[in-house]
């Protein structure tokens, strides 16, 4: 066997399965020749320390948050209206919490370019005291100050917009307890969906949420029923859940999926605005 | 229909994203977004693209889903679309991206280009950011098949469904793309020596 023959039968040699007696010549060959014996050995190290490079990094979660939003958009996605009348609640009143990844830290970070958007677009966020932490699974807050401080200037407020409950005194509850604004004050921010139990009455859209739909109209008529009905649904989604972490202040999370909810409504600003600029 | 529970397998979670539950969508995603998210990591080096090209694949995945049969396998399925959002973002760059048959056809029998690195050995590990550098430098269709087979583990009959060549074409690119990484990373280490 040549030099030449060695490198052809190479491929075979190193990953298929070779013939007894090719196997055998290929052998003696690279025994007894230093260049084909480098190249053999270089190319096995080559391909035992690619697997160093093999998935081990995962992507950030803003990547799946973004999916759901588009696929929400989209309209593949049911509303979460219509999943639940296909399913039991597992406790009355519950909202249902959408599965995501166990322990998934809320990182405001990379929310704080798309809070500054909708700040600019008619932020959906009202001036409010700001929280004095939000949940306990977030990044650690010290009293009076809210964990997306740091990162933009809109994010005080959007982090005031998302409140747990007021403690009620409950001298077991997080002393950092946030300050919940009153139910009604809520449900006038958001409009709920036809046929939502338990609003007594079907407040008015939002200045900014009416904002957003007249830009929408303006700019993309056709879309603006898809928006206006991801809208409802999100919308139905944070009035429901904010009543229930009203409720249940120290269910960490229901304040987490509230976290999700108000996130995924800032996504859709986002990607309507960018899609029809 | 209920919402999958944690645990449930993948064909299932599959039937139930036909049906729109986004929890069946979430739970695909979770299954599979390490190596989708690799794969287009080794191809593209920079993590802000490879999140874009993870979700675009995604995303396409997801809004096809209702009319995967089981041909093939799902993960193969998915990879293959990976590949080919990963390809066409290169061909936007304005990258060169040679079809694996072109590729074979062209180069089978040009001779390789030394370095003048006969005498570098590639004794002991290999640092793996010079390894990525060293990727970085293939042409893509070898690019593909290398992180395909030896980073992320497929098989050859796996990458030919994926990529859209025969087996044998799979080997062959895999042999070369090994070829050229070796007269790479020589180049390299030749280039430290000389700079101390």
């Amino acid at each position: 066997m040549t030099c030449s023959d060695v490198e052809r039968a190479l491929p075979e040699m190193l990953d298929g399965t070779p013939d007894g007696s090719l196997a055998a010549e290929f052998e003696t060959h690279v025994k007894s020749c230093p260049d084909c014996s480098d190249l053999v050995s270089d190319l096995k190290l080559i391909a035992s320390e690619a697997r160093q490079l093999a998935a081990s990094e995962e992507p950030a979660p803003r990547v799946w948050v973004r999916i759901a939003a588009e696929l929400r958009a989209e309209g593949l996605i049911h509303d979460r209206e219509h999943d639940r009348d296909s399913e039991p609640a597992s406790a009355p009143g519950r909202p249902i919490l959408v599965p995501t990844s166990p322990r998934r830290r809320w990182s405001a970070w990379w929310l704080a370019p798309v809070a500054a958007g909708l700040v600019a677009a008619g932020s959906y966020v009202i001036s409010h005291k700001p929280a004095s932490a939000v949940a306990k699974q977030q990044a650690p807050a010290t009293p009076g100050t809210s964990p997306s401080t740091s990162p933009a200037s809109g994010s005080p407020t959007w982090v005031a917009e998302t409140p747990a409950v007021t403690s009620g005194g409950t001298s077991g509850e997080n002393a950092a307890a946030v300050r919940a604004p009153a139910p009604e004050r809520l449900a006038q921010k958001s409009a709920p969906p036809k046929g939502v139990s338990g609003s007594s009455a079907e407040p008015a859209p939002s200045p900014e949420d009416q904002q957003f739909l007249s830009v929408v109209s303006t700019r993309a008529p056709s879309m603006r029923a898809t928006y206006e009905n991801q809208l409802q649904a999100v919308n139905a989604d944070i009035l429901e859940t904010q009543a229930y972490v009203n409720r249940n202040p120290g269910d960490v999370d229901a304040r987490q999926h509230l976290m999700d909810a108000y996130q995924q409504k800032a996504l859709l600003y986002q990607i309507a605005l960018d899609r029809i600029q | 229909m209920t919402d999958p529970k944690p645990g449930i397998t993948e064909a299932e979670a599959i039937e139930q994203a036909k049906q729109g539950h986004e929890a069946a969508f979430e739970v695909l995603y979770h299954l599979h977004k390490r190596r989708v998210y690799s794969l287009c990591l080794r191809m593209v080096s920079n993590p802000a693209q490879a999140e874009d090209l993870a979700q675009e694949a995604f995303l396409q995945l997801f809004r096809k889903i209702g009319t995967f049969r089981g041909e093939s396998a799902f993960s193969t399925w998915l990879h293959r679309m990976t590949v080919n959002v990963v390809l066409m973002q290169l061909r936007k760059k304005g990258l060169p991206v040679v079809s694996l048959e072109e590729t074979l056809e062209a180069d089978d029998e040009a001779p390789r280009k030394e370095f003048g690195t006969k005498d570098v050995k590639l004794t002991g590990s290999i640092d793996r950011l010079q390894l990525q550098r060293a990727i970085d430098r293939l042409p893509p269709g070898y690019r593909t098949v290398f992180v395909l087979h030896d980073v992320e583990g497929f098989e050859h009959n796996e990458i030919a469904e994926i990529v859209g060549c025969s087996i044998g074409n799979s080997k062959s690119q895999l042999h070369k793309a090994r070829l050229k990484l070796r007269d790479f990373l020589k180049f390299m280490r030749a280039e430290k020596a000389k700079t101390g």
